[in-house]
């Protein structure tokens, strides 16, 4: 015991002085611009919370029950590595009154190195709900914390699930997630008298008035091969159904089968609608066509607006909206919705157990996200209690689509063997999009390549 | 040595002013090369003083800048925590540099200056080692690090294991450049003639005094030159710092720039500045230990 608290005070030291490092520059830094100073406040907000030894001080009246057993210090892996999600998190933490040393790997190492990083894990890990959390799962790599699902107000049903593993135990909690959907400008609908297309005659009808009148129809960006994904996971859910989407993300379908080649032959309608070579398009470089309005329609994540600046584009991101995929198939509807949710996982042997749990069950809670979302309005609250007084109106349209899906999928990344979704489907998909023609020998490829895997 | 021979004919052409086509198309040829080399990184200089969002994104990179700034390599520096990732990367590089250079050189020392049965097998094992690729002894030594219990007074993270320590970094740093270094050294000390030592033994020097006080300085050239590569090569390694160290505060140089891609969008400029910003020290090692290089260069060649 005496061991790891000696390693945790050491963290404590280092933390605080890199803290100290952070606010000294931060507050060196205040002249122009105001995120800066902003994140200054944030920093300064965050070590008075995590870093007091006494939980009294902590001026926290809706946190867990926590901060009053004295639950000792705890330590977070965290992959928030950009400045805002950052500064967040860290409010999320302190808004728990767990003593938490958050150790912030940059987001991209993270993902990668986690079969190595989850050898030696911070007690808490920030990780990603559904197959990628399932794979874990069953590994016996991170623990089981149904005990903390057991008061977890809020939450609903499909979240419960989302956070389950195969033996239908829970290993995850969800933090916020983020819906994908077709994006437009408002200014742009509104000039040209354009209506929201609810099914794929419509889509393709107004996808034909766009073209002429000299707009692009469709974003269109492949670069790292996987913004495509979306558009093969909407339209495999509009057409063949939800169920079959994951019936073929667990390796139990044939892709060369004819509901699989009719998803391809309904894409090639729109294709000529694309930007053209979408395979070198980074997702922000084909934003930037949505933010000079020469293109009308984007299918993408909310966190499309990330790219615009906050200051000097507000009106870009203001005249942002987006509409759920359209019908293609009646017997389905609408009824899916692609909606990655991000949270935390426990170590399978965490240094401080009740803690890990303790700091669980707080970032589940009302006043985590809260105090999330007060710094990093770009998501939306898994807990159904959270505060949406404060939700800006992208954000209250995503908490209803969500919530009014009958089906949510992760994404096909997260939803598939990793290694099968980046090298198998998302070189497969890359290679319609340049050659469409080909999609007879592509599926045949993917599905001899996916014998290959196990799909556990 | 290629600039010398490129740089040396056109003296000796200044009488005639008949200019050869085949001299115009090898210099147009070499601008157009020079260029080619020169335009990533003076656009990546040239946009690290514009902002992104506001200039570079809309404008496009080779654009006339709106405005001229020196936010990003703030930014950078901030953002990217150098100060600290620096540190770290000292504390790996500086240790590692020292260990390797001396082990190797007393390896070159032992197999150039003493004849016995596994004198050439020695210098083989060392030199074949450069040939192997780093990458495939990851998983057994990432195993290895993990169950192997360490002192925390010998470490600089407390993890209870070499796993998770710069120490850990600095040994296999160590481990994987002695073999490269030893075999340089090797061939360098073998132009150094005997006849020194046998000199400096017959008036009363022992191996140690031998090694350190006549063969050492005598390599300082080669030393240099090594010194130089290998600080590079230390300093540019991303991959043990981000596998072994699993605290993002722990990790060296090389992973501030992961820091500052952005999970969604990315800030090129500020990359761009936190590259160059990263880049001087290799520059400023260069500077300094140049000297030494070019004159071991000279003083190799006039001893013949």
């Amino acid at each position: 015991m005496s061991k790891t608290a000696n390693r945790l005070q050491s963290l404590r030291d280092s933390s605080l002085s890199r803290r100290n490092f952070v606010i000294g520059s931060g507050a060196a830094a205040v002249g122009g611009a105001t995120l800066l100073a902003a994140c200054g406040d944030d920093d300064e907000a965050a070590p008075a919370a995590t870093t007091t030894a006494a939980p009294a001080t902590t001026a926290a009246p809706t946190t867990t029950a926590a901060a009053e057993t004295g639950v000792g210090t705890t330590t977070l892996g965290s992959n928030y590595s950009d400045e805002k999600p950052r500064n967040a998190l860290a409010a999320a933490v302190a808004a728990t009154g767990v003593d938490t040393i958050i150790n912030t790997i940059d987001h991209n190492t993270y993902q990668e190195n986690f079969n190595t990083y989850i050898q030696q894990p911070d007690d808490v890990v920030a990780w990603f709900a559904g197959y990628r959390m399932r794979a874990f799962a069953s590994k016996g790599v991170v623990g089981d914390i149904s005990d903390v699902w057991d008061n977890l107000p809020g939450m609903s049903d499909g979240f419960r699930s989302a956070a389950s593993g195969l033996d239908g135990k829970q290993y995850f909690v969800p933090l916020y997630f983020y819906p994908w959907a077709v994006h437009y400008r408002k200014s742009v609908f509104a000039d040209n008298g354009y209506s929201i297309p609810t099914t794929w005659d419509e889509f393709k009808g107004l996808c034909d008035t766009m073209a002429a009148d000299g707009i692009t129809p469709l974003c269109a960006a492949n670069d790292g091969r996987w913004p495509q994904m979306g558009m093969f996971d909407m339209l495999n859910m509009r057409i063949n159904g939800y169920d079959f989407h994951v019936s073929l993300m667990g390796g139990r379908e044939n892709w060369e089968d004819a509901r699989v080649q009719n998803i391809f032959s309904t894409w090639e309608e729109i294709l000529p609608y694309y930007q053209p070579d979408p395979n070198g398009r980074t997702w922000q470089d084909a934003a930037n066509a949505l933010g000079d309005k020469s293109a009308g329609m984007y299918l993408i994540g909310t966190f499309l607006t990330s790219n615009f600046d906050g200051d000097t584009q507000a009106d870009i991101i203001d005249d942002i909206d987006f509409f759920l995929f359209p019908e293609v198939d009646p017997a389905y509807g609408q009824d899916a919705i692609e909606a990655p949710i991000d949270g935390f996982m426990m170590a399978a042997d965490p240094a401080n157990e009740e803690g890990a749990k303790a700091l669980l069950a707080g970032l589940g809670s009302v006043a985590a996200i809260d105090a999330y979302l007060s710094v990093d309005p770009s998501v939306v609250a898994a807990n159904s209690n959270a505060d949406t007084s404060g939700y800006n109106a992208l954000q209250k349209k995503s908490a209803e689509a969500v919530g009014s899906a009958k089906f949510i999928s992760q994404f096909l990344d997260r939803d598939t063997d990793p290694d099968f979704a980046a090298n198998v489907a998302g070189v497969g998909i890359a290679d319609f999009l340049a050659t469409p023609g080909n999609i007879g020998t592509i599926l045949a490829d993917i599905e001899a390549k996916k014998q290959t895997y196990t799909f556990e | 040595m290629s600039d010398t021979a490129v740089a040396a004919p056109p003296a000796a052409k200044h009488k005639g002013p008949r200019v050869k086509p085949m001299r115009l198309l090898l210099y147009a040829f070499l601008t157009v090369m020079a260029l080619a080399w020169l335009v990533p990184v003076g656009t990546a200089v040239y946009n690290s003083f514009r902002y992104w969002e506001a200039d570079t994104q809309p404008n496009g990179a080779f654009s006339l800048p709106e405005t001229l700034t020196l936010d990003n390599y703030r930014d950078a520096w901030n953002v990217g925590e150098m100060a600290k990732t620096f540190g770290n990367t000292a504390f790996i590089v500086i240790p590692a540099l020292f260990f390797t250079l001396l082990l190797a050189a007393m390896v070159a020392y032992a197999c150039t200056r003493y004849s016995w049965k596994f004198n050439i097998a020695f210098l083989v094992l060392f030199t074949a080692g450069n040939l192997m690729p780093q990458q495939v002894l990851f998983q057994p030594l990432f195993q290895f690090f993990k169950r192997m219990p360490w002192p925390d007074i010998l470490s600089d993270t407390d993890t209870g294991s070499l796993l998770g320590t710069k120490i850990a970094v600095i040994l296999i740093h160590v481990a994987f450049q002695v073999g490269f270094c030893t075999f340089v050294l090797s061939n360098y000390m073998k132009t150094i003639p005997k006849e020194i030592d046998e000199a400096a033994a017959v008036d009363g020097a022992g191996v140690w005094r031998r090694f350190f006080k006549i063969i050492l300085p005598l390599t300082r050239p080669a030393l240099a030159a090594l010194g130089t590569l290998e600080f590079t090569w230390l300093y540019n390694d991303f991959f043990w710092g981000a596998v072994l160290l699993n605290r993002g505060d722990e990790r060296p140089i090389t992973s501030s720039i992961a820091v500052l891609n952005g999970q969604w969008a990315s800030d090129f400029n500020l990359i761009a500045a936190a590259s160059i910003l990263i880049a001087l020290p290799t520059l400023v090692v260069y500077l300094i230990l140049q000297k030494q290089f070019i004159s071991g260069l000279t003083l190799g060649a006039s001893k013949g």
